[in-house]
């Protein structure tokens, strides 16, 4: 996977950022302080619950005693950890010594969550109301479905058969830092959204959800409100039915929109209404990097730049679409070539050759899964070549210096320019230099001595 | 997204002799038919088949072979690489399919099983389009009379109300004219296939079917022909000889040594001649190095009749020779070389007679000598017409040839044929359809020809040479300055040194700039041949070549494109060549193709992953990137990949190859700029009387892009190779310098 810039590690990196008063407020949900505890360093986990039930401040020196000098920088971490996401309080004493206290709603909460044993968020509603409820895989399909139906239309709304509910202002918030949209043009995937399109869905999601947490306050909802339904719809069990009629307003609104993400399916009964959380909707408090369950690869490249690839989706020949020119579309196969013309146009939106060919190996069909390299050699390395090909002109801001008064004084400068590194060109004949652009200050002390 | 393919739809409706756009052009607009339906149990289906007539093979699936088999038949392959083939259905290569017995029928019910979908409408129809006249009627030479055979008697009546037709019709009874024909019963197709047709079409096809006939003036024949074609009535004729019937023609006692051992392809491509016991008129397409004389020779010895066999030049005169001898026992003195400086005769009453194209269809005056042996060519009926290269002959040539010689069956061989331009549609009627084309990639996997590793190596311009390319005035040096860029000059000099040194290989350099050649050969020390090089050195030095420990690089100019046959070599580098000729990269390919070493160790999984190796040298930013990427598409097409090399020589090697210091790359870009605009041109070959002379007038006048092959879509031989000779053929006693032979005969015959 290639190293993505763009999206917070984890659901608690973004909880660790909230100011101290919403963090506050998120503790008193027992279900937060339970995703908290569950997602802490295993070092931190256990200091957590060795301070539950201390109510008095611990020296940071006492910590330190615990443990042997080289787990130092591990203890070192799981300490900053628990500051940030403000489980231990930081108190300095008079003589400047530093002490942790343990956060008494946090305390408080998971005692009693230790003593009474948890509870759901809410019960699920029997059978009876819910006459039929969707498999486990046809759960599955649809959060996939959904999910690519989402993309689809984040990426190319033009191709989207079907459109999901959000407003065009919400998608336009989704695509900010993935698409670039110059003046009069359609928008351009950006090298982000590129990275974006080639993370597993866990990855996606996250920085969907991020976005749509963080631009909360504009629609004039509290993010803490969205923070604390979302941990909490991760501890509902996975393809029960749960009354609509439980959810605060706030929250049915939310619903609505994670339906359209594929995280909850929404199913209207004779009377009642209810959710039912997909996989996406568990995945959602488990970090990122447990996430392996990666789809079965799909393409298949040949030495004649010939791509094809074994696929239903829209969306892969949307992806396919970003480097490579499609040429036929079968019902479950996608042909297309990868050409020069097709990789220029990736390459000037940012999209590196490692990108692709990280994709294309990625994605290899598993029939050529064995085959080394699963990507023909000549097709990677032409695909580099095409790529170092472009970069073969450098930009470099600089001056021309010309219209000299006398041999002597442009020959001082090139002599000073080339002493200070910066020469890049000179024409004796004429008395024209070019020097770089960060030496013309030092060019124009030195050119006024010289007068 | 709308999609627009509409008008190409409509087109291939219309089926016959519709002209295709070219396959670029209709790869431009993407295709959806992501409508069709999918059937259940399609995974375990190995094709794809879209309305436009394009046919996706999964090469992995286990009906593989068998779909291969049939596709092969009844549709050209566009690529073949490891994983996925592509074939596209076209009017020639179902005319191609009827011709060797699959029923219209037939291939819808095959192909509709082999397919994952449902069989588009629009293909059905065309498949009914293309097949519903082609292969209805054959010309069959039987005891020395023509008739006109088809299965379905209105279709004979619908040629019988055209005058020409009627009028060459030999009724026995003249007063029954029109409404009867002869019945006959003729044995049904073996064939093949019949792994994937169920019982009943397997009945069907072994049954033995009725045909109607009736008899034509073989004075006629020609005329007949014509108002068949496509562009009159369009029915086209088969054209078949019964020739274990025929006993009016004597037979020509040869056949195949025991150690001529045919190769699975090779039996594969004999039996699509020779299917239904008659011999079939047609093309089989070959890969050069992989056996095609011994297909030839084969066929001959099958037939058993007098046999016309045609080459280019005169040293693939003598090799046709040596082939016919070293495969079959015929007798010396029963096969006989016809060329401008070799005017034999076979004793007895029949033989074979081994030419080239020009020596028949020369129009001048002839020698006395010749004046003869060609008066007995045109009055023999022969058995077999054995015509080699036929890419490289044009059609008016062909005519030509055919009109004089009367045969009753015509087999073309070719390593290289290129589709979809008008040439290949005159060989379809002229000579007959494609009858099998063999795939490279399984024939190197079957370890038959050589695992070649074909390499661009890219060769940065220095920035003197590339300062000069840019400039206007050098407009006619540009070859010669990318050519002899000096950084090209290290690398081949780095190849030459490690296939020598490291490998202890055998190498020829190519190059079609005569200067070049010159330059390199000079300054490396190495032997070359050219156009104007005598017989007597071009025999030394591949004699040399062949045998000498020391003599192990020659430089070739592009006489030695063609057949030329040097099996010792197994490593080419090519320094320039001749702008965007595919046909040339591939022939070029095939000098080293032969496969060497032992049989297991070349096999898939063998010991040698690759033991040929094809470099073609490239200076970048310059024209030649553009032309080698087009050259290399035909081989690419097969399935060959191009590796790039950048970084030859290797940075850290210094004085040891020439050109490392400055001042010698000046002297030498000076040398260059000082040469006259001819000398640093391409070489002009003059025209041998043997070689083609017809193509000359054409030389002047081909298009740019025609000429570089750079429109992908037509070949023209630029220049064809005279008087070449390898050591293999050189049972000639005596050679006259073709130089001195080209004077004799202009004075003689200008």
């Amino acid at each position: 996977m290639p190293q993505v810039r763009i999206v917070a590690k984890n659901f608690m990196d973004m909880v660790a950022v909230l100011p101290a008063m919403k963090l506050d407020k998120l503790y008193e949900s027992t279900f937060i302080c339970e995703a908290v505890l569950r997602s802490l360093p295993p070092l931190a986990k256990k200091y957590a619950l060795q301070m539950l039930f201390i109510e008095s401040p611990v020296t940071a020196k006492l910590f330190e005693e615990w443990v042997l000098p080289d787990g130092f920088s591990k203890h070192r971490v799981a300490i900053e950890r628990l500051l940030q996401l403000r489980v231990f309080l930081e108190t300095n004493d008079r003589k400047k010594e530093t002490s942790y206290t343990m956060n008494p709603k946090f305390q408080s909460n998971m005692r009693k969550y230790l003593v009474q044993g948890g509870t759901l968020p809410r019960e699920p509603m029997s059978l009876g109301v819910t006459v039929r409820l969707p498999t486990l895989e046809d759960l599955e399909a649809y959060a996939h479905k959904q999910w690519e139906c989402f993309l689809l239309q984040l990426i190319n709304s033009a191709q989207a058969q079907r459109l999901t509910n959000f407003s065009s202002s919400m998608i336009r918030v989704f695509q900010r830092g993935l698409l670039s949209s110059r003046e009069n043009e359609a928008p351009r995937l950006t090298e982000n959204g590129f990275q974006f399109l080639l993370m597993d869905t866990n990855a996606q999601l996250w920085y969907i959800i991020r976005e749509y947490i963080t631009t909360s306050e504009d629609r004039g909802i509290d993010p803490t409100d969205l923070i604390s339904f979302l941990l909490e719809l991760s501890f509902h069990s996975l393809g029960e039915a749960y009354n609509m009629n439980s959810l605060t307003e706030v929250q049915c609104k939310a619903i609505k929109d994670l339906a359209d993400l594929g995280v909850v399916k929404l199913q209207q009964g004779r009377k009642e209404s209810w959710f039912i959380p997909t996989k996406l909707a568990s995945n959602l408090s488990i970090s990122l990097s447990d996430s392996s369950s990666r789809r079965q690869g799909f393409v298949v490249v040949e030495t004649n730049f010939r791509m094809y690839a074994y696929s239903t989706s829209k969306l892969h020949s949307e992806i396919l679409r970003l480097f490579s020119r499609i040429e036929y579309q079968l019902p479950n196969l996608i042909v297309g070539s990868i050409t020069k013309e097709s990789l220029y146009t990736a390459f000037e939106n940012g999209i590196t050759a490692d990108q692709i060919i990280s994709f294309l190996q990625q994605n290899a069909h598993p029939r050529i899964a064995e085959r080394v390299p699963t990507v023909p050699e000549n097709v990677t390395d032409q695909i580099r070549l095409w790529e170092t090909d472009r970069n073969r002109v450098e930009m470099i801001p600089s001056h021309l210096y010309e219209d000299f008064p006398s041999k002597e004084v442009f020959e001082g400068a090139a002599d000073f320019a080339r002493e200070v590194g910066g020469l890049l060109w000179e024409d004796s004949n004429k008395m024209r230099l070019i020097v770089r652009g960060e030496l013309h200050q030092q060019m124009r002390d030195f050119l006024r001595r010289s007068k | 997204m709308t999609l627009n393919w509409t008008p190409q739809q409509t087109s291939m409706r219309t089926a016959a002799n519709v002209s295709f756009l070219p396959t670029r052009e209709r790869e431009a607009n993407k295709r959806d038919f992501t409508k069709l339906e999918l059937k259940v149990d399609h995974s375990n289906r190995p094709l794809w088949a879209c309305a436009d007539g394009r046919i996706f093979l999964e090469t992995f699936s286990p009906l593989y072979k068998q779909a291969y088999d049939f596709l092969i038949a009844i549709a050209e392959p566009v690529c073949r690489p490891e994983s996925m083939h592509e074939y596209n259905l076209t009017p020639h290569s179902l005319y191609a399919a009827v011709s060797v017995g699959l029923e219209t029928e037939t291939i819808i019910n095959v192909l509709n099983k082999l397919s994952k979908t449902k069989l588009p409408k629009e293909m059905i129809d065309f498949i009914h389009g293309s097949t519903a006249n082609y292969g209805k009627v054959k010309l069959v030479l039987k005891k020395n009379r023509y008739f006109i055979e088809s299965p379905f008697p209105e279709v004979l009546k619908t040629l019988l109300k055209d005058d020409v037709i009627s009028k060459a019709r030999i009724s026995l009874e003249e007063y029954q004219a029109g409404e009867t024909f002869s019945v006959s019963k003729t044995p049904g197709e073996m064939d093949t296939h019949s792994g994937l047709l169920d019982g009943a079409d397997l009945a069907a096809a072994a049954e033995e079917k009725e045909t109607h006939s009736f008899e034509i003036d073989p004075a006629q024949v020609e005329n007949v022909k014509q108002r068949c074609l496509p562009n009159a009535l369009n029915y086209p004729m088969l054209e078949e000889y019964d020739f274990r019937n025929d006993t009016v023609n004597p037979d020509l006692n040869m056949e195949l040594k025991p150690q001529a051992q045919p190769r699975p392809y090779q039996e594969k491509s004999l039996s699509k001649m020779f299917g239904n016991g008659r011999a079939r008129s047609g093309i089989i397409v070959l890969p050069c190095g992989a056996g095609k004389s011994l297909v030839g020779v084969s066929a001959a010895c099958r037939i058993k009749k007098s046999c016309l066999c045609l080459a280019t030049n005169a040293v693939s005169v003598d090799q046709w020779a040596f082939q016919f001898k070293l495969w079959s026992t015929i007798r010396d003195d029963q096969i006989c070389r016809f060329t401008s400086d070799n005017k034999e005769k076979f004793r007895g009453n029949a033989g074979v007679v081994v030419t080239t194209y020009n020596m028949v269809a020369f129009g001048g005056k002839r020698s006395e000598d010749s004046e003869k042996i060609i008066e007995e060519i045109r009055n023999r009926e022969w058995g077999l017409l054995l015509m080699d290269e036929v890419h490289v002959v044009p059609a008016h040539m062909f005519r030509k040839v055919i009109s004089i010689t009367k045969s009753h069956c015509k087999l073309g061989l070719t390593a290289t044929l290129v589709r979809e331009d008008e040439r290949i549609t005159d060989l379809n009627f002229l000579i007959g359809p494609k009858l099998y084309e063999a795939n490279w990639l399984d024939l190197v996997k079957g370890g038959f020809i050589a695992n070649v590793q074909c390499a661009e190596v890219w060769c940065p311009m220095t920035k003197e040479f590339f300062a000069e390319y840019l400039k206007k005035e050098n407009s006619k040096k540009k070859q010669a300055l990318y050519v002899m860029n000096p950084n090209k000059f290290r690398a081949c000099e780095f190849l030459i040194r490690f296939h020598e040194q490291q490998r202890g290989d055998k190498i020829i350099v190519f190059a079609d700039n005569l200067f070049a050649l010159t330059a390199y050969a000079m300054k490396l020390r190495k032997p070359m041949i050219y156009g104007a090089t005598s017989h007597q050195e071009r025999t030394r030095i591949l004699q040399a070549f062949k045998h000498s420990p020391d003599v192990n690089t020659i430089f070739l100019s592009k006489v030695g494109d063609n057949s030329i046959d040097i099996p010792e070599a197994n490593v080419i580098i090519q320094i320039s060549s001749h702008a965007g000729s595919r046909r040339q990269e591939a022939q070029r390919l095939g000098r080293i193709l032969r496969a060497k070493g032992r049989l297991q160790d070349r096999m898939a999984g063998g010991k040698e992953e690759y033991n040929a190796f094809f470099y073609s040298l490239v200076s970048t930013d310059t024209q030649e990137m553009y032309y080698s990427t087009k050259r290399q598409q035909f081989l690419i097409d097969q399935g060959y990949s191009f590796k790039v090399i950048t970084s030859l020589p290797p940075p850290d090697t210094g004085p040891e190859l020439s050109y490392y210091h400055l001042n010698e790359q000046l002297d030498l870009l000076n040398k260059v700029l000082n040469a006259g605009d001819d000398a640093v041109g391409l070489e002009q070959l003059d025209e041998d009387a043997d070689d083609i002379a017809l193509l000359k007038a054409r030389r002047s006048v081909g298009s740019m892009s025609a000429l570089s092959g750079a429109s992908g879509m037509v070949y023209m031989e630029y220049n064809t190779v005279h008087g070449k000779k390898t050591a293999q053929g050189h049972t000639k006693t005596k050679q006259k310098d073709p130089s001195k032979r080209h004077a004799l005969f202009k004075k003689r015959f200008g």
